[in-house]
């Protein structure tokens, strides 16, 4: 029966597979390949306004060490652009006097540059364990639903873009998420689709825990340090 | 960016790679009294700023390594060279830690070799076991340090869930394979990419895991050194492209030679195996090439396979070339000689050796003829050839480290001598070295100052008025460069007297003894045949037989004079042997021992590799052949008394591997002062300006598919959105 | 009387001769084939070799072929054609002509003797691209 069992497995499989190979760990790759949004057709050029941060971030730096502001430079991009085309890269790159591979070495390894379109709202929760013990699979799937949208992917309208995220160091407000910079805490599936409401109607929702809390205290009040904080000379020799 | 970044964000870099390698800078501080470390309980004294590993070297003990390479920077993102150092908490990276006073290392204790059994578990982890069909097998530092440092038995059982790490294949141009699931990310190839070769197209991209080698965006590496990559690349995931499945190094004969595709005589390794040129490798020359080779050198093996002249052909009364036997090609060549009556032209090209330009030039005198030409130009006004050091590279390229300004004038060193363009960048990455240009705007991978492409300006900074003038004469070691090629000019006697002009200005500034003007030769055979007095053509005069010894050149070829017997002596089917009457088959450069001199004046030799195909034969023997068909006997007839008459005419031409170094810089001058009041106004213009003119210059490398199918790639890179010239 | 003179080995030689077309021809015989022998003609074949058996001699040497006269000594035991040889190496005691389960086909080709040191012989030769490419002249005409 074992054997059986063997064939019909080796059937139902690819039977060339002697060796499987690592599947990606990320969502993204790590080459460019051009596509409709993502090309060098598309050009790139920093706001006005932007060019005057520019000014001021290389001024921060002495001369011969002008590129440490390729991560300011990049993340200004992508606020401008809402992402981080290849060409904003080539922009980066000229304005630094680098070669363009520095750039793209900086781009891909952090995980906060989007090289991918993203939606208006990046909305990133937060599935690590205490997050995920609080409930962070109930925001999740109330995301999907409401927006109709898998996670790492986009919604058609280019407004949302849901990903999901190791922790983002809100674990004492517990489930969170981060929509672009700003965290929402605390969270309730009701507390989730009042925020997307807000925001699909051009309402700026409050940052900042959901609960009655106004920042990471216990929920029923105090526990500890409720005397009065002692004065100098506390529990010190009298002859000191 | 590399120089600025690497001198200022790692201070110790120079003091990490020096000793030994670099010479440094002048101004740098004088090193403090030695350093008393112990390996293994042996005792070594070493310079402050000294690794670990150098110190190791030092006492005799090979620590193992992927990432360090002496002639990169410092990576140390391997792990190999874990060491352990008493009383150290952990093993500490060899390559990257500078020793202490008084540390003692133990490489081969207990702690370091489970180190490196554990690194090299890591690394074989994500490495496919595909050593069979990798053809770095043999020869590949990962398979010989898992036998020496591995462990005996695998872990690895992770192949149903996960298995092993597999990346994309890149496409880097028709040169370098890439296997990069075989990538162990030493990272050596984007660093000799950014620091040798000056091109920062290859880095890392990503993270952790998936982190990969690479281009990011789909790009050639367009370098004319690209092939140095795949030696550096310790594992097989960077291989041969041209050589891939075609031989193990175990099976193949090494043949130590020289070069001739350029004028330094790069040292090179020829392997072949049953009789087949398989890949030419270099061979560490410190003087020359260090251990790099420029991709022409690597990979035109294959037109040596090309367009051969195997048999010797004579033209039958139709006016075709027909194979004929030795005897009748002798017998035809001889009478065409007689019947000359002495009024025979010889011209030698640019890959012919020593020896049979001695030989010729012997036949020639004997025969009645004194019109032995080369078929490179050079002026013949003023001081003419009569002063070696007129034609020479008078500083040496490793003395070029210790120049701190260079003027390159009408020359393109990138694609002219690569090798000599990578001591110049050297130069400039660690010694601050300044490089103006005269000529022809193009990219030479480092920075430089332009002054323009008109020859009036060596003339205004020969007469001191021009603006660069002033930091040309601050300069302590100042080189000037001149490509010979601005001898094909008609006015090349005037820039020639121009810049010994110049030279001898700086020279009343500049450090005693330091030699500044330099020619920058474009072929292999030009500084023999000018040694053996051979002279440079202007004007070819009409003679009754024309003798080619290899000289293809265009010039000479295109106008065939009417009523000339042409005989073609040369191992290529090339310009010269198409308007040939008499065609006799020689030897390419891999299958015959042979005396070269390179542009500095350094007479090497090349050995005998393969034997020349079918009825061709070392060049000096055929034309000794003759002579004794002719009448005139040779009064030579082995290899050795060939060069003991080379002895007689040029003693420095069997002295092999010494530098002779040439004087009389001044009385050069001193003749040619009349010429350098003159103007010259027609821009200066090189031949080599971007990579594909690179890569075909000669009768060998015309007839390689390899040469064709990289100018190809370029062309096809230059059409692509993500190319950048840099010029 | 045998013992004594051999009557019976004259009468048998005289009878080899006759059979054979008289003392020249027995001669011409005996000189190409080196034995002289004497048997019933059994058949012919295409190449025109005849086929004789004489069971008289022992087993082996009773079944020969005379090659056709016009390969005179050049004959080869290759030119024994395929019908004919099962008979004469005892593989088989019918004749080609007497066998009923001899299969005949239309694509059955013709036999050819061995062609082996004459013009026709098979050459190997390499498969192989030559290792250099020779120059080749331009041809004016």
């Amino acid at each position: 029966m074992l054997s059986l069992n063997k064939i019909a497995k080796c059937l139902l499989s690819n039977s060339r597979t002697f060796q499987t190979s690592a599947v990606l760990k990320h969502d993204t790759m790590f080459n460019h390949r051009d596509t409709k949004e993502d090309n060098l057709d598309i050009k790139f050029e920093f706001s006005d306004e932007n060019k005057k941060r520019i000014d001021a971030i290389l001024a921060i730096y002495p001369e011969g060490h002008k590129r440490a502001a390729m991560i300011p430079l990049l993340d200004l991009a992508q606020r401008q652009h809402g992402w981080l085309p290849i060409s904003a890269m080539h922009k980066v790159a000229d304005v630094l006097d680098l070669p363009k591979m520095r750039v793209y070495e900086v781009a891909t390894f952090y995980t906060m540059f989007m090289r991918k379109p993203t939606g208006k709202y990046h909305l990133q929760v937060c599935t690590t364990t205490p997050c995920w013990l609080r409930g962070s699979d109930d925001v999740i799937s109330c995301l999907k639903k409401k927006l109709d949208i898998g996670v790492g992917e986009t919604s058609k309208d280019g407004q949302w873009t849901l990903s999901e995220v190791e922790c983002l160091g809100a674990c004492v407000n517990a489930p969170m998420m981060q929509v672009n910079d700003d965290y929402f805490e605390d969270l309730t599936t009701k507390d989730v689709e009042s925020i997307i409401d807000d925001l699909k109607n051009g309402k700026t929702p409050t940052p900042g825990p959901r609960s009655s809390r106004y920042a990471s205290e216990p929920m029923d009040g105090l526990t500890s340090l409720k005397e009065e904080p002692y004065g100098p000379g506390f529990k010190v020799r009298p002859d000191l | 960016m590399f120089r600025t970044t690497l001198q200022r964000t790692v201070p110790c870099i120079r003091l990490v790679v020096a000793p030994g390698q670099f010479r440094l800078n002048s101004n740098a501080p004088a090193p403090p009294s030695k350093l008393e470390v112990f390996i293994d309980d042996k005792k070594v004294l070493v310079d402050p700023g000294t690794t670990v590993l150098q110190a190791a070297a030092l006492a005799g003990v090979e620590i193992p390594r992927f990432c360090y390479h002496e002639r990169l920077a410092v990576a140390g993102n391997c792990r190999m060279c874990l060491v352990e150092v008493e009383r150290s908490p952990k093993p500490v990276a060899a390559c990257a830690m500078p020793v202490m006073n008084g540390w003692k290392i133990k490489t081969n204790s207990e702690l370091t070799r489970k180190a490196r059994e554990g690194v090299m578990e890591f690394l074989l982890m994500n490495h496919p076991l595909d050593c069979p069909i990798c053809d770095q097998g043999g020869e590949c530092d990962l398979q010989d340090q898992s036998m020496a440092f591995g462990s005996d038995r695998s872990r690895f059982v992770d192949i149903d869930y996960s298995g092993k790490r597999a990346v994309e294949d890149k496409d880097i141009g028709p040169l370098v394979k890439t296997i990069m699931t075989r990538c162990i990310h030493c990272t050596r190839c984007i660093r000799f990419a950014s620091e040798v070769a000056g091109v920062d197209d290859l880095g890392t991209t990503g993270r952790g895991s998936d982190m990969q080698v690479g281009t990011y965006i789909e790009k050639m590496f367009l370098s004319e050194l690209s092939g140095n990559v795949i030696d550096l690349c310790p594992v097989g995931a960077l291989t041969s492209k041209p050589y891939s499945f075609s031989a193990r190094p175990w099976e193949t004969r090494k043949t130590d030679s020289v070069d001739v595709l350029d004028a330094l005589g790069s040292n090179i390794v020829v392997s072949t195996r049953a009789g087949d040129v398989m890949r030419i490798l270099p061979r560490l020359n410190e003087d020359i090439n260090e251990e790099w080779l420029s991709d022409k050198s690597r990979f035109s093996y294959d037109g040596l396979k090309r367009q051969r002249l195997i048999t010797p052909l004579v033209k039958d009364n139709k006016g075709n070339l027909v194979p004929v036997e030795w005897e009748d090609a002798l017998v035809a060549t001889s009478r065409a000689l007689i019947n000359a009556n002495g009024n025979i032209v010889g011209v030698s090209g640019g890959l012919s050796d020593a020896e049979s330009m001695i030989a010729l030039k012997d036949l020639l005198n004997r025969l009645g003829s004194e019109q032995l030409y080369t078929e490179e130009p050079f002026p013949m006004t003023g001081s003419g050839t009569d002063f070696r050091s007129s034609y020479i590279l008078n500083s040496s390229i490793s003395g070029l480290e210790q120049a701190d300004l260079v003027l390159l004038i009408g020359t393109n060193p990138r694609y002219e001598a690569p090798l000599l363009n990578t001591r110049i960048r050297k130069s400039y990455v660690h010694n601050d070295l300044e490089i103006a240009l005269l000529g022809p705007k193009v990219d030479l991978s480092y920075d430089y100052e332009y002054l323009g492409e008109s020859p009036a300006i060596l003339k205004d900074l020969a007469e001191k008025r021009h603006a660069f003038y002033a930091k040309l004469s601050k300069a302590k070691r100042p080189v000037i460069i001149l490509g010979a090629q601005q001898f094909e000019r008609e006015d090349g006697a005037i820039l020639l007297a121009q810049a010994q002009q110049l030279s001898q200005e700086l020279n009343k500034n500049a450090d005693k003894g330091w030699k500044i003007l330099n020619v920058l030769q474009q072929v292999a055979g030009q500084v023999a045949a000018l040694d053996l007095g051979y002279k440079p053509y202007n004007n070819l005069p009409a003679a009754k037989v024309l003798y080619l010894l290899g000289a293809d050149n265009e010039s000479l070829t295109k106008c065939k004079p009417a009523g000339t017997t042409v005989i073609y002596q040369g191992h290529h089917g090339d310009a010269g042997a198409a308007i040939a009457d008499i065609v006799l088959p020689g030897a390419a450069y891999t299958e015959k021992q042979a005396t070269y001199v390179n542009t500095e004046g350094r007479a090497q030799q090349t050995l005998m590799a393969v034997q020349p195909p079918g009825m061709a034969r070392s060049d000096w023997k055929i034309i000794r052949a003759i002579s004794e068909f002719v009448g005139v006997k040779l009064p030579y007839d082995t290899l050795n008394e060939v060069r003991d008459r080379l002895t007689d005419v040029c003693p420095s031409m069997t002295r092999y591997g010494d530098l002779e170094p040439a004087n009389y810089l001044v009385q050069a001058s001193d003749l040619a002062k009349d010429l350098s009041s003159q103007t010259v106004s027609t821009p200066l213009n090189v031949k080599q300006i971007t990579l594909e003119d690179f890569y075909m210059t000669d009768s060998i490398s015309r007839s390689s598919p390899t040469m064709a199918k990289c100018i190809q790639a370029v062309r096809k890179q230059k059409e692509s959105k993500y190319y950048e010239s840099r010029a | 009387m045998n013992n004594i003179f051999p009557f019976n080995k004259f009468i048998t030689g005289f009878n080899i001769i006759k059979a054979n077309g008289g003392p020249l021809n027995a001669f011409k015989k005996l000189f190409r084939h080196d034995e002289l022998k004497i048997g019933t003609l059994v058949g012919t074949d295409e190449m025109g070799n005849r086929y004789y058996e004489n069971n008289t001699y022992f087993y082996g040497r009773n079944r020969w072929v005379e090659y056709n006269d016009q390969v005179y000594l050049d004959y080869d035991a290759s030119q024994i054609t395929a019908e004919w040889y099962g008979w004469i190496h005892y593989k088989t005691d019918l004749l080609p002509y007497n066998d009923p389960n001899r299969p005949k086909y239309k694509w059955m080709a013709k036999h050819t003797e061995n062609e082996t040191g004459t013009e026709r012989q098979y050459v190997p030769y390499s498969t192989m691209p030559p290792k250099i490419q020779a120059w080749v002249p331009p041809n004016k005409n």
